[in-house]
Formats: structure tokens, C-alpha cells, sequence
């Protein structure tokens, strides 16, 4: 089961992940780190690092100018304000801790997959050996100790930030949702992105997830 | 199309044969409450075979859904969120429905005259037949699953259970009901009903259904429908439909117990593929 601690971190009220997607560079060291700190078996993973791709050359007289673009998107359980995966649960195995983090309970899940069903950012996965749920649990052991998330701390680029949200708001700005995340008001996701500078061009109609086979 | 359909038959199990009992007792509640005022022991209609069945269905039904949990000794659990869970509600008027049915099994096979509880279990139950149908419906209704968010799930629901209620009493009444020569209205009216359900389902098919109905939800998601994959179910659908209609008027024509059964097999086959087809359209918003 993981614990509802919090000792170390009750001043906070809303832990929160940051995410550069300008300086994302694809290298997935905070997917592998996560994999690792947590040992997750074979396709589960608490952070994905989605490419996303889109654009087209168009011809201008005899030349073809490019009007591609792409950029990665690291995501994680979002820690929402409002867990649309923890709404549906019959069992109330999934809930917030004091300081925002939702953890599962996994003496109470069921396995029913209602919230794998919910969650927009797939944070909820099934694990076929052990039969139950699995999420991103924001390495709230670390996180009592002091310590960066996995992810966070294994981020090459710096790209990948964490703490307060109302301080992380504070100093890189409000915005939460880039393509291809839901919209925001669906979860108020505990999330802070600077958007890569294509990322306003990404639209469904205009980019697409170019590696579902990675994740 | 993600894979869904087929992994999820105990919930298409769990979903079919609950809402066949759920039409089956409102179908015989119904005709016992406007033919002989659901008076008790001695009805035609809420026979022990009848009630035990409604039961054991249910009891089936349950059964089958525990297939679909990864850990399904834990289902006693699954009471715990009545306060948000849909899921709660859907089990806890179920086992409500259930406990009330089994009463009036009870009262029946001991012969018990009272009209007045008689007439009020029956109430009880269909009120609570009714919000398990409402939960089950709600349950999928996610705002995240545009597909399943809007009207097509509770009216694709309500038309299974009032095709395939009504066909599996008029199916199993020589076994269950004690009708006897009187058979003919109910079998009728059964007709009526189920026949009322097709107009519902295709209704529902050509207005709702994601992706392919005129006012169903389109490209809502990341994840396209993928409309040619979804044909086959949906023919497999209208195919048998058509095969229920059919025999149903074949019956009227020239009353054969083997049309009756036709009948019955047809509409439970034509909603097993709805049910696929609803789970093979599920695909949610964002990633």
C-alpha cells in the first residue's frame, strides 16, 4: 500500500510537476528512471515522453519549403485537483494525501479499471502479474525524505521541475494544457508546462502522437 | 479501435443477461399488475419460477463479472464509494433488486395472501430495477469517453433490456409462467414491446452511435473511431434484428414454439454485437 505520510512536506498543499517542453530534447531519462527507481515490469510506464509531430513542406515555385515541426511532452499522473479516476472508484482505493499527491491504495483496489478507463493522461495502468492498478505516486518516499521525484532528478535538460503549484505558477506562468493533453477544466491537472514554440501549430487535425508503439 | 470489444465479455455477459431480467420482470410485473392486480400466491404471472429465475439470472450476471476484476475475492469491496461511484450504485440496487425478487419468490412459494406487500415488493423492485439500469448507464457515462458520455449509452441500454426482457419471458413461458390457454395477450403484448425496442435500437444506431450516427460524437478523441472497423458488428447487429422481427411476425402468423425461440436467440445475438460495438468504440480524451 502507499502510505499517507506527508510529514515532511504538510506545508504544501498541492505538489505539482513542472515541464519544459522547449528544452525537452526526447531522451527519456526520466521514463527510464522511473522504470527503475520503481522497477515496473514490461509495459507499464508512471512517465511517457510522447513525440509529437506534425506540419508538411509546401512548394513555392520550384522550391520546397519546410513547415515541419515536432516536440516531446513528458507526462506523468498530474496529481489533478479533481481525479477523475478517483470519482469513479468503487472502492475508494484512490485518493489525495494532504499535500495533493493521489496515491493508490493497493489493499483496496479490485482491479476493476474504471479509472484506467477515466483518467485522460493514462496515468492509470493495469498490471497484468499482480492484477491491479498502478499510477505515478509522485516518489512521495523521496519526497518525505527531502529528495526530487525520480523523474525530476534524472532530467538531463532540466527541463523537468517540481514543488508547490501555486509557487510553480508563481515562476514559470499558468499554462497546463498543450497538444495533445485534454483540456485542462476536465481534471485541473496539478501541472505547469512552458510550451515548445511549435506547439500552438499542434492541433488533432494538424499533429499526432508519432511513437504509440514507445508507450 | 482499441482491442476492448472482445477483452470485456464479462462485462457484455454481465450487462446482456441483467438487463434480460430486468424487461423480463418489468414485462411480467407489468401484465401481473394490469391483469390481475400482482395480488400474490396465486398469480399467473410472478410464478416461483419466474421470481427464481429473475434471481438466478441476476445471480449469473454477477458471476460473470467477476471475470472481468483483477481481483475478483475482493468484489465485497465494491460497496465502499456509494457516496460517489456509480459503480457502488450499479451493484448495490442490483443486490436490492436481487433481495427483492428472492422475496417474492419466498412469499409465492409459501403461499403468503397478502396483496398489499405483494404489491409493494413488486413496486420496490421494479424502483430499484430502474436505478440499477440508471446506474449501469451512468457508470459509462464519463466525461473523459466521449463516446460513451452521451445518449446513445442509457438509450442503447434501455433497448436491450426492453427487446430482450419481454422475448425471454414470451421465450420461457411454458416453463416459468402459468398461463395456459391465456398465453395468446401476453405473448401479444410481449411482441408489442419487444417490437417497440427494435424502433429504439435503430433509432438509437443510426442518431447516436459514435462516430457513424447522425448526432453522435465525431473525431472527439485522438484515437479515431475507425468507422470500417466498426461495420461488421454493426451489420452482425442489424442482421439479426431483422432475424428477430422477422420471427416475431412468422409467430403472429402461424404460433410455433421454434419461431418463439428464433425470436429470442436472434435479439440476444443482435445485442451481443451492440454490446461489442459499444466497448469497441470506447476511446477517451486526451492520451
Amino acid at each position: 500500500m502507499q502510505q499517507a505520510g506527508g510529514s515532511q512536506s504538510s506545508w504544501v498543499r498541492q505538489y505539482a510537476f513542472y515541464f519544459d517542453s522547449s528544452a525537452c530534447s526526447g531522451c527519456k531519462a526520466c521514463q527510464a528512471a522511473c522504470k527503475d527507481k520503481h522497477d515496473l515490469p514490461v509495459n507499464i510506464l508512471w512517465r511517457r515522453v510522447y513525440e509529437i509531430a506534425g506540419g508538411n513542406w509546401t512548394k513555392s515555385g520550384n522550391v520546397w519549403i519546410p513547415g515541419v515541426f515536432s516536440y516531446y511532452v513528458s507526462m506523468a499522473c498530474h496529481q489533478c485537483a479533481k481525479p477523475i479516476c478517483g470519482d469513479g472508484c468503487p472502492t475508494k482505493a484512490i485518493y489525495k494525501r494532504q499535500d495533493g499527491i493521489v496515491l493508490l491504495d493497493t489493499e483496496a483496489c479490485i482491479g476493476c479499471r474504471l479509472c484506467e478507463w477515466a483518467c485522460p493522461y493514462g496515468a492509470l495502468q493495469f498490471d497484468e502479474a499482480s492484477r491491479l492498478m498502478t499510477k505515478c505516486h509522485f516518489c512521495f518516499d523521496y519526497i518525505d525524505m527531502g529528495k526530487p521525484p525520480a523523474c525530476v532528478a534524472a532530467c538531463p535538460m532540466r527541463a523537468l521541475d517540481f514543488g508547490e503549484l501555486a509557487d510553480l505558477r508563481k515562476k514559470y506562468g499558468g499554462t497546463n494544457q498543450v497538444f495533445p493533453l485534454p483540456e485542462a477544466a476536465l481534471t485541473e491537472p496539478a501541472l505547469v508546462i512552458k510550451p515548445h514554440r511549435d506547439a500552438p501549430r499542434a492541433t488533432r487535425d494538424t499533429a499526432e502522437v508519432a511513437n504509440w508503439e514507445e508507450i | 479501435m482499441t482491442g476492448l470489444a472482445w477483452k470485456e465479455w464479462p462485462l457484455v455477459g454481465f450487462t446482456l443477461l441483467s438487463q434480460a431480467a430486468v424487461g423480463a420482470f418489468w414485462m411480467v410485473a407489468g401484465a401481473s399488475f394490469y391483469l390481475e392486480s400482482a395480488s400474490g400466491w396465486n398469480s399467473r404471472y410472478l410464478t416461483f419460477p419466474f421470481l427464481a429465475a429473475v434471481v438466478v439470472v441476476l445471480g449469473l450476471a454477477a458471476a460473470v463479472s467477476l471475470f472481468h476484476l483483477g481481483r475478483p475475492w475482493r468484489a465485497v469491496f465494491v460497496l465502499n464509494n456509494l457516496k460517489c461511484s456509480w459503480l457502488s450504485r450499479e451493484i448495490l440496487f442490483e443486490l436490492v433488486f436481487m433481495a427483492l425478487a428472492a422475496s417474492l419468490a419466498l412469499l409465492v412459494l409459501k403461499k403468503v395472501y397478502r396483496p398489499t406487500l405483494v404489491r409493494i415488493l413488486v413496486a420496490l423492485a421494479f424502483a430499484a430495477s430502474v436505478l440499477f439500469i440508471i446506474s449501469m448507464a451512468k457508470l459509462y457515462m464519463m466525461r473523459s469517453v466521449p463516446a460513451w458520455h452521451g445518449l446513445h449509452t442509457p438509450l442503447s441500454f434501455l433497448g436491450t433490456t426492453l427487446l430482450l426482457g419481454p422475448l425471454g419471458a414470451a421465450f420461457s413461458h411454458d416453463t416459468l409462467l402459468d398461463l395456459g390457454r391465456k398465453a395468446r395477450p401476453f405473448l401479444d403484448a410481449a411482441a408489442i414491446v419487444a417490437l417497440a425496442a427494435v424502433v429504439l435500437i435503430l433509432l438509437t444506431i443510426f442518431l447516436f452511435t459514435p462516430g457513424l450516427g447522425f448526432l453522435g460524437s465525431k473525431k472527439a478523441t485522438l484515437l479515431e473511431l475507425p468507422a470500417a472497423r466498426m461495420y461488421p458488428y454493426l451489420l452482425f447487429r442489424l442482421l439479426f434484428l431483422s432475424g428477430t422481427v422477422l420471427c416475431s411476425f412468422l409467430y403472429y402468423r402461424n404460433p410455433t414454439s421454434p419461431l418463439l425461440t428464433l425470436a429470442f436467440l436472434s435479439a440476444l445475438a443482435a445485442e451481443a454485437a451492440g454490446r461489442l460495438l459499444f466497448y469497441a468504440v470506447y476511446s477517451r480524451l486526451g492520451v
